[in-house]
């Protein structure tokens, strides 16, 4: 009995999540994706909405009304309101038709972290458009109009979560004005794509150092420590980097030295990390990536498959954290 | 909250209007305490929104809406019936206000508010009030627009202009459906007025009645002859008989004072043609219907009784029209039954006995019946009787004792009763019948329009072989009234219309106040005839005089013909608006430039000076800097440089730059271009 029942509710499922993909696939064959969007008849929906559905409720009351009290009157009230809902469907598509989406851009986050989507609603017609209603199915929501303004910026917020490239799917365009009587709306894929990288994970300290660089120009150093040796003191040297501790040792002045920024970098390797699976290696690395970036240190980045010279700078690091969000990632998205 | 939901400070503001002026025609219905409930209602949701007080909580609200019902009980005595109904719902309306939080809460309000205005059209459907509700409905429409209007922190007059417009849109559709739409009988008995006063006519008369009835310059009825108007003096519109006299008081019989086989309407026997013509007649709360003997109507709704008066079994509580043929000199009740006979002439034991004396000593002098009637006549008209609306009060035990013989100052009502009381003192079957008589002949229409101060009582006499005959006393002492209406009869007294200074009937000697007074009452007829009187037989002969065969075909093509019609202008009117701007080729191949930028990720913000953008443009596409610049550079030269000779061949040049112009993408970590 509990067998049947449960492959009742499978292949109940089944259909449901057939139906589902059905709808979808006929979704993108009527609205493709597209980074700009014009809205017409094509794209959008219209429906009474749950209030519209309340009107008519109250319209049959207002009926039966009229016939049981054989009031002329209330019979031509309640046709004014009935056609006022019919005219309503055309001003309730009017507020959606004409507008232009236009994805600009989405700002790339860390895994857990939110991403804001930028995108840009403009009107072609000299018409006001109210209450305009932007949600992509997990984003934070926002109502704008379009009256003063003939284009206007908006940016939606998203959490995400997972590493790679991070679509947001069908973004959510809905209005009700001017009556709330009917549900306009429409989806829209903006083929906005905001990259994700890993979740920075903090490890206390390199766990090792790769100093076998493949040019030999610098040493890998852990920890916040930059010295790395002594010279005698020149003239000129600070004070502060005097090595007291030698000199009282009867070791003569040398200075301490430290690191020139300069003429050190650091190879971020993926074998630094051994025995880690590939997420966590990739967060380890995203971790050090950023304290390397801050510290205004260079950095190289060594990978399966992947080597970046070491530098220095905003591209630099965005470029290196690029390559560890879509590291294995498989070529583009759909 | 979500931000769907807020309710926007304009819309608030439209709402409390609403709600004020839905309440405004059902004010006088009231009870005072439901009236204070709104203001409370108002002040409390304002203090609300200034964050002063707050929502108030759950048993507030059932304390709240338990008092209400509680306080209607008592100002009504039951909550079934139209008025407590109405007083209910327009109570709730108010309490909702102050719950009123979010977007949901206003759809039920305003919703409501629709309701609201339906039943206002149960109480009355005059064109002004029509035209009042109308009002209204622009106005709770205009709150549902402001409520989707989000961040409108200030009242805005002008979001009454969409609403407006929307109605307007609506209105030609709306008259289809009107005259198209089927009209059935009611479902099932809805509940009745039975706390709205009566008007007109009572189901009794005592003296004094007809002539505080006179004080009224209210319409009763308008009437519509197909052909020509009789005379004034021909129109005694009956509506009630009264047949029976006790302790001073006449009053008609009741259904099941009649036995039986008299109950049914004898046979008349009619011949020649009938004066044909329609009577709307206004709202009374009561049964009554009148029409010029002998009147019969095959208007559903209409019965006739065994006096041959037109009754309505339902009391009327909205206008109500009606179609009767009328002949008018045809012998009714030729023979008389032993029962009916009996009925017409009993008088109560003892009283008035110098009348009877009086009564029997005339009989005794005259030939017959038709001689007695005449020397009774003649004695109101030979000795000093005045016809007077202010006939001071009889009090005596023996009334019309004292009025023949001491006051002799009286209205109709004084002059019919002692008329039917000196006939039935003599043996003569008689009996006071009441309704209006005469009436106003509008010019504008060809109606006459019966006042309240038509009102009159006159008897019927009935005679061998003849039948009932119409016997009016009161011609005998003032043919005026008859002949002129009682305003002439009145002139010397100065007492018409005395207690209603401002009614527009008292200045019908200024010409245009009077042809404004007519034309609207005219306006009203037909209103009455075609709108609020619209009925089934109405839609039969106007659908068939459209199509000829009324069928599903001609039916679908008329609704869906005029629904293209009406809804195809609204359409092009809202879809084929201007463009944003009106613009020039110059502004054209700039803004095509901007599209290309844009196309890459780089928008170019409002208010941003075309050097300004080239500047942030240059650092995201250095590679185009040197087209960037013309093209700015061009623009600029066109645009503020004002007119010069090489103008035409500039612009050229900046729509060729343009069209070169393929920026590269800038940003390569934004763009999905990794492989």
């Amino acid at each position: 009995m509990d067998n049947v029942y449960s492959s009742t509710e499978q292949h109940g499922k089944g259909i449901r999540a057939r139906l589902r993909a059905r709808f979808r696939q006929w979704v993108n064959r009527r609205i493709p994706p597209a980074r700009e969007v014009t809205l017409d008849q094509r794209r959008i929906f219209i429906f009474p909405s749950r209030a519209g559905f309340f009107f008519g409720c109250c319209l049959l009351v207002m009926l039966i009304a009229a016939i049981n009290f054989e009031n002329n009157l209330s019979y031509g009230l309640t046709f004014l309101l009935a056609t006022l809902f019919i005219v309503a469907t055309l001003h309730t598509y009017a507020n959606l038709s004409g507008l232009t989406l236009r994805a600009l851009r989405a700002e790339p986050a860390f895994a857990g972290q939110q991403s804001e989507f930028h995108l840009m609603i403009e009107r072609s017609k000299q018409r006001d458009h109210y209450a305009l209603y932007l949600k992509w199915p997990t984003s934070s929501e926002t109502l704008v109009s379009l009256v003063v303004d003939d284009s206007l910026k908006v940016q939606l917020h998203m959490a995400v979560d997972k590493r790679g490239w991070f679509s947001p799917g069908r973004l959510l365009l809905e209005s009700t004005y001017p009556l709330g009587l009917l549900r306009c709306w429409t989806w829209i894929d903006l083929d906005l794509h905001a990259l994700v990288y890993p979740r920075p994970l903090a490890s206390a300290e390199l766990p090792g150092l790769a100093t076998d660089t493949p040019d030999g120009a610098a040493a890998m150093v852990a920890g916040n420590d930059d010295f790395y040796g002594f010279r005698q003191y020149r003239k000129g040297d600070s004070l502060r980097q005097v090595h007291w501790k030698g000199l009282a040792k009867g070791q003569g002045v040398l200075t301490k030295q430290y690191t020139a920024y300069a003429d050190r970098s650091v190879w971020l390797d993926w074998n630094l990390f051994p025995g880690l699976g590939t997420e966590q290696r990739l967060s380890h690395l995203c971790y050090w990536v950023l304290e390397f970036d801050q510290r205004k240190e260079e950095y190289g980045l060594r990978v399966p498959g992947l080597v970046i010279e070491p530098s220095l700078g905003e591209k630099h690091r965005d470029l290196v954290l690029k390559a560890l969000a879509l590291y294995g990632v498989e070529g583009r998205h759909h | 909250m979500n931000i769907l939901q807020q309710v926007p400070r304009n819309a608030l503001v439209w709402i409390i209007i609403c709600l004020f002026a839905l309440v405004a025609p059902h004010a006088a219905r009231l009870p005072l305490w439901v009236l204070a409930v709104y203001v409370v209602a108002v002040v409390w949701r304002m203090q609300v929104h200034r964050g002063r007080w707050s929502f108030p909580g759950r048993w507030v609200k059932v304390a709240l809406i338990v008092s209400s019902f509680v306080g209607i009980y008592a100002s009504y005595g039951s909550l079934v019936g139209l008025e407590p109904t109405v007083a209910l719902l327009l109570t709730a309306f108010a309490l909702k206000l102050i719950e009123l939080s979010q977007r949901k809460d206003a759809y039920v309000l305003l919703f409501l508010g629709y309701f609201i205005c339906i039943t206002a059209f149960l109480f009355s459907q005059d064109l002004l009030i029509t035209l009042y509700l109308l009002a209204t409905v622009v106005l709770v429409t205009t709150a549902l627009v402001a409520l989707h209007r989000p961040g409108e922190h200030q009242f805005k007059r002008g979001t009454i202009r969409l609403a407006s417009i929307m109605l307007l849109q609506a209105m030609p559709l709306m008259v289809v459906l009107f005259f198209v739409f089927p009209r059935f009988g009611p479902l099932w008995t809805v509940p009745i007025m039975s706390h709205t006063a009566k008007t007109g006519m009572s189901d009794f008369m005592k003296p004094g009645d007809v002539a505080s009835l006179s004080q009224s310059a209210d319409v009763a009825f308008r009437v519509k002859f197909d052909g020509e108007i009789p005379a004034k003096s021909a129109l005694y519109w009956r509506g009630l008989v009264f047949s029976r006299l006790e302790q001073g008081v006449w009053s008609g019989l009741g259904y099941y004072d009649v036995p039986i086989q008299e109950q049914r309407p004898p046979a008349v026997n009619t011949v020649g043609d009938a004066l044909r013509y329609t009577v709307i007649v206004e709202p009374t709360q009561q049964n009554w219907l009148y029409g010029l003997h002998f009147a019969h109507s095959n208007t559903p709704g209409v019965m006739h009784t065994s006096d041959y008066r037109l009754f309505s079994p339902a009391p009327l509580e909205t206008e109500f029209k009606y179609s009767v043929a009328t002949w008018q000199n045809i012998a009714t009740d030729t023979q008389l039954s032993d029962w009916r006979r009996k009925t017409e002439t009993k008088l109560p034991p003892g009283g008035n006995p110098r009348t009877r004396q009086l009564a029997l000593d005339l009989r005794g002098n005259a030939s017959n019946d038709t001689d007695y009637v005449e020397r009774v006549l003649d004695n109101f008209h030979r000795e000093a009787f005045v016809y007077t609306l202010r006939p001071g009060t009889l009090s005596g035990r023996d009334p019309i004792d004292q009025f023949m013989f001491q006051s002799r100052r009286g209205f109709c009502e004084h002059y019919a009763s002692a008329f039917v009381f000196m006939m039935r003192a003599a043996g003569v079957p008689a009996r006071v019948v009441a309704g209006y008589q005469g009436g106003e002949i509008n010019p504008v229409n060809k109606t006459v329009i019966v006042h309240q101060f038509d009102a009159h009582a006159w008897a019927e006499v009935w005679i061998a072989n003849k039948g009932w005959v119409r016997v009016d006393p009161t011609s005998a002492v003032s043919p005026q009234r008859i002949e002129l209406g009682l305003e002439e009869a009145m002139a010397a007294e100065g007492s018409f219309l005395a207690t209603e200074p401002l009614s527009p009937l008292r200045y019908r000697s200024i010409p245009l106040l009077n042809l404004l007074r007519l034309r609207y009452d005219a306006l009203t007829y037909r209103w009455q005839s075609w709108v609020v009187g619209f009925d089934r037989d109405q839609q039969f002969d106007l659908l068939h005089s459209f199509f000829g065969e009324i069928n599903v075909r001609s039916f679908a093509t008329l609704l869906l013909g005029s629904w293209a019609l009406v809804l195809l202008p609204v359409a092009i009117s809202l879809f084929y608006k201007r463009d944003t701007f009106p613009v020039s080729p110059l502004d054209k191949h700039y803004r095509k430039f901007c599209d290309r930028m844009t196309r890459i990720g780089l928008v170019r913000e409002p208010g941003e000076t075309p050097g300004q953008f080239a500047l942030r443009a240059k650092e995201a596409v250095p590679g185009c800097a040197d087209q960037l610049w013309r093209i700015t550079a061009l623009y600029n030269e066109l645009a503020y440089a004002g007119a010069t000779s090489s103008k035409g061949s500039s612009a050229q040049m900046l729509e060729r730059a343009v069209a070169s112009f393929k920026p590269e993408r800038r940003r390569e970590p934004m763009e999905k271009t990794v492989s």
